[in-house]
């Protein structure tokens, strides 16, 4: 059974999700109490680290869309870093690029937020 | 890839068949099950991420709404079956995802558009449209003995073959 791993990280004001694993209607709820920690702390200044994701759902696309646009509306944001390439094609081919921010640089991910 | 006990497989010369317990846990064995299914039935890897997309959305919506834990079903069965059937057939691959919970109105469902739910920052309303991008056929049906069978087909195109990039996003009315 896989499951997801979730590390934090703290980069100056802003917090680092590390994944691993899938994210798929079994394991996104504990990234959903993750983040939604840190938004009831006033931490709307995110990047998550996808380099080690496997898998992620129509669920987990959803909560990226719900979290970016949280985020945005708190003058922050919702990154993703390193996005896998299998990952990558899907969410191209999905139109979900429309929304989502994407980087493949971490300090380029870190730079540019409104909270820093 | 070890199988979680619950989890029964019938091998048959046209087919694969997938007995297991409706309940998230078994969803990663699944998605092991269908991807190793497509690449053997010679089905490019770009194609068969979008098939492990759509099964895992048809799975997760037995599980959540046919199944749901507010149902009937969930109170008479402890643990409701998930029975997805494969078949590779010359030039496509069909999967039939069949439970017997509570019917989903299939014809009266109009899926909102994808890139108006993304502009509202909506987490979800994707599940339908998604299964339209990602493959090629999608057919739901009921039976008179209560079974509802979700079927979901991919065209196996030859290795290089373009997809149509996304931009239309609004899938066919079922």
């Amino acid at each position: 059974m896989k499951e997801v791993r979730i590390d934090l990280e703290t980069r100056g004001a802003v917090d680092v999700i590390r994944l691993t694993g899938s994210l798929d209607m079994y394991s996104l709820p504990q990234l959903v109490a993750q983040v939604q920690t840190l938004f009831a702390q006033g931490h709307y200044c995110v990047v998550v680290d996808c380099r080690n994701l496997e898998y992620i759902g129509s669920a987990g696309l959803g909560a990226f869309i719900g979290f970016s646009t949280q985020s945005r509306e708190h003058h922050g944001d919702f990154k993703l870093l390193s996005v896998p390439e299998r990952i990558f094609k899907i969410i191209t081919l999905l139109g979900f690029t429309k929304v989502l921010r994407l980087y493949t640089s971490e300090q380029e991910a870190l730079d540019g937020f409104a909270c820093g | 890839m070890k199988l979680p006990d619950k989890i029964r497989l019938t091998v048959q010369p046209e087919k694969l068949l997938i007995r297991a317990p409706g309940m998230g846990c078994h969803l990663a064995a699944i998605r092991g099950l269908v991807c190793d299914t497509a690449r053997r039935a010679g089905v490019p890897e770009d194609d068969v991420a979008q098939v492990e997309l759509a099964v895992d959305e048809a799975c997760s919506n037995v599980i959540e709404h046919a199944y749901g834990v507010d149902h009937q079903w969930h109170r008479q069965e402890h643990t409701p079956e998930i029975c997805i059937e494969i078949r590779p057939e010359p030039g496509r691959l069909v999967i039939e995802i069949t439970d017997h919970g509570r019917r989903f109105d299939w014809a009266g469902y109009r899926p909102q558009d994808m890139q108006v739910l993304m502009q509202a920052g909506k987490t979800n309303g994707y599940g339908v449209s998604i299964m339209h991008r990602c493959m090629d056929e999608v057919s739901y049906r009921s039976d008179a003995n209560g079974a509802n069978t979700l079927r979901l087909v991919k065209y196996i195109k030859p290795h290089g073959a373009v997809r149509p990039a996304a931009g239309a996003d609004q899938p066919p009315v079922p």
